[in-house]
């Protein structure tokens, strides 16, 4: 594999072209990857990553069936939906038939930001109200519309939130108001949904839909408490307006058991729209608004046409189809069911041994590692997140750390992760933990506040270590690697990358 | 199925897509091996360091000016122009957009909004939106017999900007696409586009290319159609879509140091999910090759011009031709009941379109009155081509005015 450019010279020409807000994982030593299959990924180097981050490698990276499938519709055809496809109504179908029966309407977009913005209108023309209800450390998307919804975008931004915005909050029952030991925090939450409508209505104000994440990622890998979703449907509903469920990272099978997160919920939970994108197409861009007949019929009758020009082309479709038929073939909901459940059990084992692991909550492949500082107060360990991540790097796996206090290991791997990439990824992370801990000499039987105990222990001259561009290998200094721990909670590298 | 190769390739119909977001032609084999080849090896984020994402960042600044060397890379011309909104309005501090009447910048919400083709029949204008007359010399205000209609419709943005600015509104940005199309096949009079940016910097705000429909080398004389407005001219953000990507979903804003900078100031983060990737940026690479290599913007200019002449031609026959505009193959062919008042021939395009369809030639209408007949086919659209789907036109309209003729 020959490069085009030697590193430094990528990582050069890229700060002259491409836009500094375009962020780079690990930013203080940037990985650059060359090549990927399955859930591997291999830097310029050839070094072997084991992926756990993602995105949009649902079904591997360059699925070979995924990838012919492409190739043979990209010389056969590639134009836009304004002409007669077999493509286009044969991956609607099959979409369908994953979905509630009175989901059959489908607008194929690009990207789960469009999905998104179309979900909006849909809602907004349906009976003309405008608010929108919105969770606390929720990200719909990059586009004006969504970041006005996002409050992991306008709340760092400084943005102030607009009035048709409601924010509610997060349904998360390790670190919000109503936790684990609340009786009932399924109605607790959702009461919180209900008083802002009466807010709203008492001021007028309308509501157009509440959306929310099936599961909320870049939140913290929240899982919304069971009867959650159907109080706050029932509420929404009756004050005319619609439930949106973004399913752009949760979808296609991921949560094993169900091909839809929201499914999990129960039966008797039919959101009115669903938008999903993300893995969809394997890396390929696409995405998908799918409502009701009532909703979509709303949408023509204002008489003007929705055409975007690529949404729904020929190759997207059959690269749609490719990736529902390699989840089917290769029985991958089910394999993210055992692997995700055996995963859990390992990160159980793990949680008891380490005191830095506060919480493992998720499903399927979709998991997080919530660390803390403290386990009663449930202190996010931000610095720890960060360290861990660059060291679990050098170990060659992969992981983000996400949440609003960037302090949630973000696992969620392609769908063909298997035991041994489970076994092998908690291998490090106990590696990392034992040594993170005898550094800091945060055992679990320990009086010493966390943070002096950490200001005692590490030398100085460590702190600059991760900030440090050079292509020093820590492998080789086990006494470097054992200081290397980044206790500037203020570095760049705490304003974590959300995916 | 389709085939964008000589014209042997043709069997029973001869596809002359009048539109669609191709630049160098259906399934060109070059472009598809690309994506394969790339597809087999990596298609993964921007969040990781590529040799695709900052090569086609290089090769996309060599076409352009010096100053917009900046780029952010998305997936449709729609997401490309909200990002360019975000970058104007926090690059100035300003919310105000202008824009032209009957434009069209995209589906998204923030779109519908600035986009009178779209807002007029839905929401309304909203007030922080403010419509300049559209610069048409054939039908608009200011017509052919007007001794400078450039400095006369950059005078109608002065007169928005400073209305606005009476009644306390700041200015962020004047949108405008390089050539309006939804608007008709819109050729602004040379000198408009300079004119209007000094009116709108002066107010504060930004100057955005919506380069969508018509970049890539479509008018031939340039690579960017906001380049016929003279080298002294140079937009503060550039979008471009569609013919990026030969049918593969990219697009693509261009920007200077100074905007991405001050984006950058907010301390929040651009992600764009697929955007930049190594197989988009793998296709972009391609098609500029194939662009260089066919050499397709000489070959636009060369049959732009052909195709012009053999229109011209009908015009001086067929009075229901009012107009001919365009440059390269982006062409506009305006239809009228009557030549005096221009009144826009809707059901007759309408009647030809269908009649063209027929013979398998696909055309689409434009423009406020559906009147204009839409020419923006592939790049590789050939002379026998051209000479062929004007015989057609000609043969339609020698019939339909001979049977009106004989209705008299």
């Amino acid at each position: 594999m020959c490069e085009l450019y030697c590193k430094s010279d990528t990582l050069a020409l890229r700060g002259k072209h491409i836009g500094p807000s375009c962020k780079v994982f690990f930013a203080a030593d940037p990985i650059k990857i060359v090549r990927a299959q399955r859930q591997y990924m291999y830097d310029e180097k050839g070094e072997q990553y084991l992926d756990c981050i993602n995105n949009v490698a649902h079904v591997g990276h360059c699925h070979p069936e995924v990838v012919k499938a492409a190739l043979r519709q990209m010389e056969l055809l590639n134009t836009n939906s304004r002409f007669l496809h077999d493509n286009i109504v044969e991956y609607a179908k099959r979409l369908a038939a994953t979905l509630p029966e009175r989901l059959s309407v489908c607008y194929f977009t690009n990207s789960g930001s469009e999905a998104n913005d179309l979900a909006l209108r849909l809602a907004r023309q349906f009976r003309g109200h405008q608010d929108v209800i919105t969770l606390d450390h929720a990200y719909h998307g990059h586009l004006s519309s969504l970041i006005e919804i996002s409050p992991y975008k306008f709340q760092k931004g400084k943005d102030v939130k607009k009035e048709f915005v409601h924010v509610a909050p997060t349904p998360d029952t390790y670190r919000g108001e109503y936790r684990e030991c609340h009786a009932d925090p399924a109605s607790a939450y959702a009461n919180e949904v209900k008083k802002i409508i009466e807010e709203a209505h008492k001021r007028g104000r309308k509501i157009a839909a509440f959306i929310a994440e099936s599961m909320q990622s870049c939140g913290g890998q929240i899982i919304p408490p069971a009867g959650y979703f159907q109080k706050v449907a029932a509420y929404v509903h009756e004050a005319g307006g619609v439930f949106i469920a973004d399913e752009v990272q949760v979808g296609f099978g991921r949560v094993g058991k169900h091909f839809w997160s929201f499914q999990m919920h129960g039966e008797d939970f039919v959101p009115d729209i669903v938008t999903m994108g993300k893995p969809m197409g394997n890396g390929h861009p696409m995405a998908c608004v799918v409502t009701t007949r009532e909703i979509a019929e709303a949408f023509s009758n204002s008489g003007m046409e929705y055409f975007n020009t690529y949404g729904g082309n020929p190759v997207s479709c059959a690269v749609g189809l490719a990736v529902l038929d390699v989840i089917e073939s290769e029985d991958l909901q089910g394999n993210a069911m055992r692997v995700g459940n055996y995963l859990t059990e390992l990160l159980n084992k793990q949680k008891a041994k380490h005191t830095l692991i506060g919480n493992i909550r998720g499903i399927g492949l979709f998991i997080g590692i919530d660390l803390v500082t403290d386990h009663e107060k449930r202190t996010p360990a931000t610095a720890e997140a960060q360290h861990i991540i660059y060291k679990m790097k050098e170990k060659g796996v992969l992981l983000s750390a996400d949440g609003p206090h960037r302090n949630v290991l973000k696992i969620k791997p392609p769908m063909c992760f298997t035991e041994e990439d489970a076994k092998f990824m908690v291998d490090q992370l106990d590696e990392i933990l034992t040594v993170l801990e005898e550094t800091v000499g945060a055992q679990a039987e320990s009086v010493i506040p966390a943070n002096t105990a950490r200001r005692a222990k590490v030398p100085k001259g460590a702190q600059v270590e991760l900030l440090d561009n050079s292509t020093t290998d820590p492998r080789e200094n086990p006494s470097r690697k054992r200081n290397g721990l980044c206790a500037d909670t203020h570095s760049p590298l705490s304003k974590r990358l959300k995916t | 199925r389709a085939g964008g190769g000589p014209v042997e390739w043709a069997e029973w119909s001869r596809l002359c897509d009048g539109h669609g977001p191709l630049a160098v032609g259906h399934c060109h084999p070059l472009v598809v091996q690309a994506a394969h080849e790339q597809n087999q090896v990596l298609n993964t984020n921007s969040r990781y360091l590529h040799d695709n994402i900052v090569d086609y960042a290089q090769r996309l600044s060599e076409t352009l000016p010096e100053e917009l060397c900046v780029f952010y890379f998305l997936n449709s011309g729609s997401e490309a122009n909200d990002l360019a909104l975000r970058l104007a309005r926090q690059y100035t501090g300003h919310q105000d957009v202008v824009v032209l009447d009957h434009a069209y910048h995209g589906h998204l919400s923030s779109l519908i909004d600035i986009s009178p083709y779209k807002f007029r029949d839905l929401d309304g204008q909203k007030e922080w939106v403010h419509v300049a007359p559209l610069p048409d010399t054939y039908r608009g205000l200011y017509r052919e017999d007007h001794p400078s209609p450039a400095a006369a419709y950059a005078s109608e943005v002065e007169r928005v900007v400073r209305s606005a600015q009476e009644r306390g509104r700041k200015i962020a940005a004047f949108f405008a696409e390089s050539l309006p199309s939804v608007g008709g096949q819109i050729v602004p009079p040379a000198g408009y586009f300079s004119q209007v940016a000094g009116h709108i910097r002066r107010a504060g705000g930004l100057f955005v290319a919506d380069e969508i429909q018509v970049g890539f080398g479509r008018v031939g004389t340039h690579f960017w159609a906001f380049q016929l407005q003279g080298q002294d001219f140079v937009p503060d953000i550039v979008t471009m879509g569609k013919s990026i990507g030969n049918g593969h979903p990219i697009a693509c804003v261009a920007t200077t140091q100074a905007v991405a900078k001050a984006f950058e100031a907010t301390g929040v983060e651009y992600f764009n999910t697929f955007g930049g990737s190594p197989v988009s940026c793998a296709v972009g690479l391609a098609v500029l090759d194939v662009l260089e290599k066919e050499q397709l913007q000489a070959h636009a200019t060369c049959v732009g011009r052909f195709l012009m002449e053999l229109l011209r031609q009908q015009k001086a026959k067929h009075a229901i031709i009012g107009d001919i505009r365009g440059a390269g193959l982006f062409i506009g062919v305006d239809l009228i009941k009557d030549k005096a008042t221009r009144t826009p021939a809707t059901e007759e395009a309408d009647y030809l379109v269908s009649r063209l369809k027929e013979n398998h030639i696909l055309l689409s209408t434009d423009g406020p009155g559906r009147n204009v007949l839409k020419f923006k086919p592939p790049m590789c659209f050939s002379l026998d081509n051209a000479q062929y789907l004007v015989a057609k036109l000609d043969a339609i309209l020698t019939d339909r005015s001979q049977a009106i003729t004989q209705h008299t």
